[in-house]
């Protein structure tokens, strides 16, 4: 398989690829990107409205004034998240001021009202009333200074000491340790989930951007017929062997370059994270990560190059990427799901099945630390995965290079299987 | 017959063909063996067979759509057949004979990006030609060619007209033993066909093998030694140029005149005529009627400016033997030997 033409065709594909715009706008942005992108999101998780107005109602009106204390003295208050403004009444009374108010919640004039009944002293059930009823922002906010307004009056009738009440009202607090199969236990910080999440953004990004560049690359050989000429001197076996080759050889170069910062840190002590920011990763997910990478590229590359040469130009082609694109997208929601709780069912499941385990298994292996023989399986699988499918993406691959004229169907490119080409 | 005046010009090659017409001896080099390509249940090639003698120029010919194309993809090994096979001095062809082609498709092109002095070094290094023989032999190509101020230039920043040259070089850089040209001629500007045309004869003169596809009987028949004429996927005719025009040539004549020769489609002893412009062709039912042809159109005060008896045109034999593209379904094989 390998011979002095495919080395020929890898020698072509690296001289192209790594010196093109593309190749290097895209490998010093993605990470840049990747940042931005988790900027955004925490952005918008922390980013509230300003202002709204809340008006917290109780019905016991030894409650208002405590109520009023602990909201007015929060940061809530401070940072103007909220304007509050507090006031007691009945039951009957409620209902009458709620059915006044109706218009102003409607015009957001007023962000929601908070009843608070006697009986949320016993049941700690309270009400809220807005145009939009499930602001878990709001009830995460006021949970901790309505709770303790409400723990107080609990205990105040039960002769607590002051401490015992301050134990009452605190929050239970995780830390983080992570049991290793060494036997290790070590407090740990983020620092493993930020990198398990940018593992799983370079994967994705890695594999579409190398995937596509290698579709781009056989459509325009396809498309200027250059394919012909190439074809008179090797086989098509040789050729998309050479470009699978050499794109995936690209594509490890970019992760080795994206990655260099997350290896300098493990290799040397000069740089000192902040404690919420340490991880704990070995060499061996490094390995395997490329080891996994460079399998996944040339099996997914396979499938990009095919459907390169099923395709006569790049508006067909992207509309026909779809069924790959499946096979990186849900493993990568799958991986980014992990995130919230790495133990979920499917992500083990997922972490061995085809194509799939390519991108699950590095966040899995970052998050909860497998077995080597865990590895060893998932490895195996994919290598049986991609050796499955290149016969497959070779012969749809070879007829497709030399096939002109309107965009096949589907059912078509199957039949394609059993022709003699 | 070889003619002696050319002796002068192309000495040693017109004695080695001469050699072989007198022993009669033609060696098949390369020969192709009952090949079938069908696609989506339609044959495109149908039981192709023919042979190519080694030192010829040997000619493709047919319309559009024939099979020339898919027949040369399947010598090139760039289609399997789905059956028969490629025959190379005895053996099946494989990689080795694709080492030893240079070939230019019909449909060509080379990357856009590419610079002139990598493409050339790129595609002799498919074909396994390295260091420093073969770089000195682009220059000298690319010095022929007008092009050596441009070896750093990007393809896409040549004209139309450099490509093509570029193309040429690409297919016989590595000198190849044979070269296969598939309608060459399609697309080029008349400076630069008349610039493969001297390639060709060139490259006929250092004993190259060239087998060229065209649906242009023209060019084939001022170019070949050999011919094979394919029609719906069928071989028609196959046999030397000189044997086969005079086997077809006893029965017509070329016709040169002023005047109005409608009297002769009533003429018994007239099969056919054809009227290609300048000259027309008459086909006569019998043989040596060309003499009593002659004087009826004296007779009738036709104005003769060129009478050529036994003469016919390829586009001649190829129109008798696979009519219009309406007549096509009983065509069948014909042999200049036979």
């Amino acid at each position: 398989m390998l011979n002095k033409r495919v080395l020929t065709v890898i020698k072509r594909e690296l001289r192209e690829k790594l010196i093109s715009k593309a190749f290097i706008v895209m490998t010093l942005i993605v990470p840049g990107l990747i940042f931005v992108l988790l900027g955004v999101q925490s952005l918008l998780m922390t980013s509230e409205q300003k202002n709204l107005k809340v008006e917290i109602i109780s019905e016991n009106q030894q409650l208002t004034p405590l109520i009023q204390n602990e909201l007015l003295n929060s940061d809530l208050s401070k940072d103007k998240k909220y304007i509050f403004s507090f006031s007691t009444l009945s039951k009957d009374e409620f209902k009458k001021y709620l059915d006044s108010q109706k218009q102003n919640i409607i015009d957001e004039k007023l962000g929601g009202i908070v009843y608070i009944p006697s009986s949320a002293l016993k049941d700690k059930r309270i009400d809220y009333y807005s145009k939009s009823s499930q602001n878990m922002s709001l009830f995460k906010d006021l949970d901790g200074p309505i709770n303790k307004v409400l723990i107080d009056d609990y205990f105040s009738s039960k002769t607590l000491s002051e401490e015992d009440l301050s134990f009452a009202r605190t929050s239970v607090d995780f830390t983080g340790y992570k049991v290793s199969k060494e036997g290790d236990i070590k407090e740990e910080g983020y620092g493993n989930l930020i990198l398990a999440y940018l593992l799983t953004f370079l994967l994705y990004f890695g594999i579409i951007m190398i995937g596509q560049m290698t579709m781009q690359s056989v459509i325009e050989e396809k498309g200027s017929k250059i394919v012909e000429v190439i074809l008179s001197s090797i086989s098509p076996t040789e050729l998309m062997t050479g470009k699978i080759l050499g794109a995936a050889i690209t594509g490890v170069i970019q992760m080795a370059i994206w990655l260099s910062p997350v290896i300098l840190l493990m290799s040397t002590t000069i740089f000192i994270l902040p404690k919420e920011l340490l991880f704990s990763i070995s060499s061996t997910v490094i390995i395997y990560t490329f080891i996994n990478f460079f399998i996944g590229l040339l099996t997914f590359i396979g499938l990009f190059a095919m459907l390169g040469a099923i395709f006569d130009n790049p508006q067909d082609a992207s509309s026909g990427t779809l069924p790959v694109m499946m096979l990186i997208l849900i493993p990568f929601f799958i991986a980014l799901s992990m995130m919230e709780n790495p133990n979920r069912p499917i992500a083990l499941i997922a972490s061995y099945f085809p194509f799939a385990s390519i991108i699950v298994m590095p966040a899995r292996l970052t998050l909860v630390g497998v077995q080597v023989w865990n590895l060893v399986i998932a490895t195996i699988i994919n290598i049986a995965t991609f050796i499955a499918i290149f016969p497959i993406a070779g012969k749809i691959y070879r007829v497709g290079l030399l096939r002109t004229g309107k965009k096949p169907k589907w059912s078509e490119i199957i039949k394609w299987l059993k022709y003699n080409y | 017959m070889i003619s002696i005046f050319k002796l002068n010009g192309y000495f040693s090659y017109y004695v080695s063909i001469n050699i072989n017409n007198i022993t009669g001896l033609f060696m098949n080099l390369l020969e192709v063996r009952h090949l079938i390509k069908s696609f989506d249940g339609l044959k495109a090639v149908n039981d192709v067979s023919f042979s190519v003698p080694e030192g010829s120029v040997f000619g493709l010919i047919g319309r559009n759509g024939a099979g020339k194309t898919t027949t040369i993809r399947m010598m090139m090994n760039i289609y399997l057949p789905d059956s028969g096979e490629v025959i190379l001095r005895g053996s099946k062809i494989g990689q080795e004979f694709k080492n030893k082609v240079g070939y230019l498709p019909e449909e060509r092109g080379l990357y856009k990006k590419m610079k002139v002095w990598e493409t050339l070094m790129y595609f002799a290094e498919l074909k396994g030609k390295t260091g420093k023989n073969i770089e000195r032999k682009a220059e000298e190509y690319l010095k022929r060619f007008d092009l050596f101020d441009r070896k750093l230039s990007k393809m896409e920043d040549l004209s139309k007209g450099n490509q093509q040259k570029l193309q040429f070089i690409t297919t016989i850089l590595h000198d190849p033993e044979f070269v296969i040209l598939d309608e060459p001629f399609s697309g080029l500007d008349p400076v630069n066909t008349n610039l493969l045309k001297d390639i060709i004869l060139e490259l006929k003169r250092q004993g190259k093998i060239i087998i060229f596809s065209t649906h242009l009987m023209d060019y084939a028949e001022k170019m070949c030694d050999h011919i094979v004429m394919i029609d719906h996927g069928k071989v028609i005719l196959e046999g030397s140029l000189s044997e086969i025009k005079s086997k077809y040539s006893q029965k017509n004549a070329s016709l040169t005149y002023d005047g109005d020769i409608s009297f002769l489609k009533n003429n018994p002893m007239i099969e056919k005529i054809e009227n290609f412009g300048n000259t027309t062709g008459i086909r006569l039912k019998e043989e040596n009627q060309t003499q009593l042809l002659l004087k009826t159109l004296i007779d009738n005060n036709i104005i003769i400016k060129k009478f050529d008896a036994n003469d016919i045109s390829l586009q001649e034999i190829f129109i008798e033997l696979a009519g219009n593209e309406d007549n096509n379904g009983s065509t069948k094989k014909e042999n200049a030997n036979a």
